[in-house]
């Protein structure tokens, strides 16, 4: 019996080959979306799970509630470690987690290769794989080192590094470190990431004693915590603050100062705490890309039911015969569902291959490495999908057809002309979505091009950032000498050292108490004279520091935004209410310091930060307070303006690491996932239409072939080509234009949902509907008309002379 | 054999019952050749179909083998119909996508009857009606009267009491229609199946034993 039903089913596939080939290669591509998609959702969702104990780990995160603000932190003091430790019975152990600055003096080189401290306890609470060296007791001595495979090709080469050295220059001191074993590289979907560890024990070198052991409101490391098996993290949660609230109550209230357990697997997809070592997720991205990818599929299914609604009057006299045959109906939808997961077989094995080789490319959409293997996940994940989309989509011919009455069928009176609304209701729901995702695109587009052009206030052309990489005097001596070397030559405009540059997204930022005991915050940055006129930006009011005019180390520059807050209309010559002596010499047009989604916050720059930081009562920054020296190029090419930097650094700073990145590379990196998401997006909306018009191609062949003796009636009555193609297609058009009606709204709430992340955005123009309505319309006349054209010119002696 | 008692058929056009078969009472016995005549739309595929369960009237009651149809359960009716009953069409109502072996092994597929059986029995029946070599070609390889000598074995191969023949020379030239018939006499003759056949032609009705006229939903005796 089975073998009839595969029999049959092939032979009807290969039979009408149009229409397998349509329904497959739509099934397919819709196949192919869903596998990407599934490699990108799995990997998002799949972060920090293989640690074999990944459900007892957590990273505890601190809450300050102080002066009616909230801070959140998810780095934390130093000594919390080892007071969880002591205190909660439930605690197995605890590992701080901390990347240091530490430069590397390897073979006449200095790297600015990331450092990380970790207890000895990590490799007890993390499953990282160590392949040379002792899990126990990883860290032999206070100078071990271990490297991952990486960073042991880079310092080593292809050597084995175990016993070799490296020199790390810590607190100022240049210490030797033994390699005690060899990691392998940690994975992308992991939320800590390392390349090199020494172990904690070298925190001496590095804080102070009262750092160490007491300094509460001093955030340093990240504190991860395993709790004993069977441990209710909720009761844990709930017993930190009899312990914790004594140390702080001298500074905070009850309930002020809050220290919480996170578990290790929310870390990556949890964006409502601050980014730790690697910045979290929009776990809306995820979302929207599962979506995307089960509309495609959904849109797939429906071509299947579609064309099946169309050949019904051919199967249904099938269905008649065999039910006189004997068959029962419970055969016939097992014939019916047999074929359609037959079809769907050849789909998915057509889509897994074009999975395969698309792979490359999606690739370099999403940005990541994602490897299609035959793991059980994936072929789990291919089974449901040939099941799923074998049920759904052979319900129609499996339960419609297989009710049809043998006398009627057999008699022709099953009712199959025109597409009747239940066919008509699916063509509009595949318009619906495709033309939701075109307004999609094009909107997104827009706004990412507005974000690229938006004059943030200051020049974001021919602009190359060099970090110094060094602290204090340091840093300023290099900075001198390298600026002082750059200006020799004619390319270079400006050459500025600034603690933060433009390319940081996220300067320091300080808070204090004013004179009216109000919490103030605002953004600071320390500059040279030069920065103003490097980076183009205008002072409104008052005047620019004055290179050699002693008098202005005790001044500050302020933005519009600050002066806007404090309600001045007079700023010039005043000074912030309350903590610090520096007054106000001029203010400068409001610039885009921040990415463009969030507003503009109030911005003091100094040319020395030492009052500030003292008279600060809150410090907090993303980036590490180094100096970064911002040069600026008449224009011309880049590899030039780079290869002049780098011969220029090599002079002034000898051997240590050359860096750089160009000013509006690192801007449109903020909004990178947008980025992303537009290509996604735009990708997804040509396959859907694709896909849609495949529908609708095979709909129309069946609708002309339907209607062909009609056509040869009223050609011999005289109808015309013209109004022929007109009839044919005037139905598509309609149900276009009624998919466009049900697509504005919801693409309208879909973008402004959307748009909402952005402080700066496009309003969403009504053109943007029209031009997908249009095109939509446009793509379905081209797809029918093909068919309609043809049915038309044809003599219609033949269409009569068949019936 | 068949026993069909008070047979009324209607269909409600505009409130109005319009009747198809107006109070047939009929009795066929086995081993009958029946021939059902009468014009177009007097009703005569409607009985056919009732005869052979695909249809259900809307009044009177059936009683096939011995058994009352109507109150069987579903899966009984199915059970008597596989087991007796044969229709042959007028448009043969092959399967196109099977060959003419595949067309006469469905039935059996359906009855479930085993592959070396089913083998064996379909074997049988293309040496009998001499027609292995065309057994691999599908229906729109054949004529005319070769399809309808398919739909006959294929009606024959699960050997129905009773087959069940819907102008079943309609489609053919009379050449054909004559082979048609003549194995039909044969059938009834030497095997004494019974047979029920609707026709419009007189010369085809004389080949069977007893005739019947339908004439607006009723039968004319």
């Amino acid at each position: 019996m089975f073998r009839n039903y595969l029999k049959v089913g092939l032979r009807y596939l290969l039979k009408h080959k149009g229409y397998t080939f349509i329904n497959v290669l739509g099934l397919a591509v819709g196949i192919t979306a869903a596998i990407l998609i599934m490699l990108f959702v799995r990997s998002e969702h799949s972060f920090d799970r293989f640690h074999s104990k990944a459900d007892r780990i957590h990273r505890a995160w601190l809450q300050e509630f102080y002066e009616g603000q909230i801070f959140t932190n998810v780095v934390t003091p130093v000594p919390l470690a080892p007071l969880l430790q002591e205190n909660l019975a439930e605690v197995e152990t605890v590992s701080r987690v901390a990347g240091i600055g530490a430069p590397i003096h390897h073979r006449g080189n200095i790297f600015n290769y990331p450092v990380t401290m970790v207890d000895s306890t990590f490799f007890d609470i993390f499953d990282f794989e160590l392949i040379k060296g002792n899990r126990q007791n990883p860290f032999p001595s206070k100078n071990s080192i271990i490297l991952s495979e990486e960073a042991a090709t880079l310092f080593f080469g292809n050597i084995s590094p175990i016993g070799e050295t490296l020199e790390l220059e810590i607190g100022g001191e240049k210490r030797l470190f033994t390699v005690s074993g060899l990691t392998k590289n940690v994975p992308y979907e992991s939320s800590i990431q390392f390349g090199l560890l020494i172990p904690f024990s070298n925190a001496v070198h590095i804080w102070s004693d009262y750092v160490r052991t007491s300094a509460w409101s001093n955030v340093s490391v990240e504190t991860y915590v395993l709790l004993k098996e069977g441990a209710d993290p909720a009761k844990v949660n709930a017993k930190i603050p009899s312990f914790m609230q004594p140390l702080v109550a001298g500074n905070y209230k009850a309930g002020e100062y809050n220290v919480r357990l996170q578990p290790l697997t929310d870390i990556h997809l949890d964006n409502t705490l601050p980014a730790g070592m690697v910045a979290p997720s929009n776990p809306l991205y995820s979302y929207i890309l599962a979506t995307i990818g089960i509309l495609i599929l959904l849109i797939a299914c429906i071509n299947f039911i579609t064309l099946s609604v169309g050949r019904s009057a051919t199967r249904a006299l099938e269905v008649g015969v065999r039910k006189v045959l004997g068959a029962e109906r419970r055969q016939l939808i097992w014939q019916f569902w047999g074929e359609a997961l037959l079809l769907t077989l050849s789909a998915l094995l057509l889509g897994v291959l074009l999975a395969y080789l698309l792979l490359g490319q999606f690739n370099q959409l999403a940005n990541r490495e994602f490897v299609l293997n035959a793991d059980v996940f994936t072929l789990l994940f291919c089974f449901s999908l040939l099941i799923l989309i074998g049920l759904f989509a052979g319900s129609y011919p499996a339960l419609v057809l297989s009710s049809f009455r043998p006398v009627q069928v057999l008699k022709g009176k099953v009712r199959t002309r025109g597409m009747g609304l239940f066919g008509k209701g699916l063509v509009v729901g595949q318009f619906v979505a495709s033309i939701i995702m075109i307004i999609c695109t094009i909107t997104i587009g827009r706004q990412l091009h507005y974000l690229q052009q938006k004059d943030l206030g200051f020049e974001r052309e021919h602009n190359v950032i060099v970090p110094t990489n060094q602290q204090g005097s340091a840093a300023a001596l290099l900075a001198n000498r390298f600026i002082a070397a750059l200006e020799k030559n004619p390319q270079v405009i400006d050459a500025t050292t600034s603690l933060y540059s433009m390319a940081e997204y996220g300067w320091m930022q300080l808070g204090y108490k004013d004179d009216k005991d109000v919490f103030r915050l605002f953004r600071f940055n320390v500059i040279d004279p030069d920065f103003v006129k490097a980076m183009d930006l205008e002072v409104v009011e008052g005047r620019n520091f004055m290179e050699g005019n002693p008098a202005d180390s005790n001044a500050i520059l302020v933005n519009e935004a600050l002066v806007k807050e404090y309600g001045w209309d007079d700023p010039i010559g005043r000074k912030l209410p309350g903590a610090y002596p520096q007054q106000i010499i001029g203010v400068v047009k409001d610039f885009h310091f921040e990415s463009l989604h969030t507003s503009i916050k109030p911005v003091v720059m100094a040319l020395k930060p030492d009052a500030f930081f003292e008279n600060s009562s809150d410090v907090s920054y993303d980036y590490s307070p180094r100096p970064r020296i911002s040069v600026k190029f008449r224009g011309g090419n880049a590899q030039e303006h780079i290869a002049l930097l780098r011969e220029n650094w090599k002079e002034v700073a000898g051997d240590q690491e050359f860096e750089y990145r160009f000013l509006d590379d690192a801007l449109n990196a903020a909004y990178e996932q947008e980025q992303r998401l537009g290509n996604i997006v735009q990708y997804a909306s040509l396959l859907s239409i694709f896909i849609a018009c495949m529908g609708l191609f095979g709909l129309a062949t069946l609708v002309v072939q339907r209607r062909t003796k009609e056509i040869g009636i009223r050609k011999v009555l005289g109808a015309n080509v013209s109004t022929l193609v007109g009839m044919l297609t005037k139905d598509f058009v309609v149900l276009v234009l009624l998919a466009s009606v049900i697509a504005f709204p919801v693409a309208w709430l879909v973008l402004k949902r959307w748009l909402q992340d952005f402080s700066y955005r496009i309003d969403i123009s009504w053109d943007v509907f029209l031009l997908a309505a249009l095109v939509s319309v446009l793509v379905a006349l081209l797809t029918v008309s093909y068919h309609a054209i043809r049915a038309a010119l044809k003599n219609p002696v033949h269409s009569l002379r068949t019936e | 054999m068949i026993q069909l008692q008070n047979i009324f058929k209607w269909y409600n056009t505009a409130n109005r019952p319009t009747f198809i078969l107006k109070d047939v009472s009929l009795t066929i016995d086995e081993g009958a050749f029946l021939s059902i005549m009468g014009p177009s739309g007097s009703g005569k595929t409607t009985l056919l179909n009732i005869m052979g369960m695909l249809d259900q009237p809307s009044e009177g009651s059936y009683h096939f083998m011995g058994q009352d149809v109507f109150n069987l359960k579903e899966k009984q009716r199915k059970e008597l119909y596989k087991q007796y009953i044969g229709f042959v069409f007028q448009a043969y109502h092959l399967l196109d996508e099977l060959t003419v072996y595949e067309n006469i092994e469905t039935p059996l597929l359906y009855q479930g009857v085993k592959s070396a059986e089913r083998k064996a029995m379909v074997g049988d029946m293309l040496d009998r009606f001499r027609i292995v070599g065309k057994k691999d070609l599908f229906p729109s390889q054949l004529s005319g009267g070769q399809q309808q000598l398919v739909g006959v074995v294929r009606a024959l191969i699960s050997k129905p009491k009773l087959i069940l023949a819907d102008e079943p020379t309609g489609n053919l030239n009379s050449t054909q229609g004559e082979e048609i018939m003549q194995l039909f006499q044969q059938l009834n003759k030497e095997e004494g199946v019974t047979i029920v056949q609707v026709t419009h032609s007189e010369k085809n009705a004389a080949f069977g034993n007893r005739i019947i006229q339908l004439l607006d939903g009723q039968v004319q005796d």
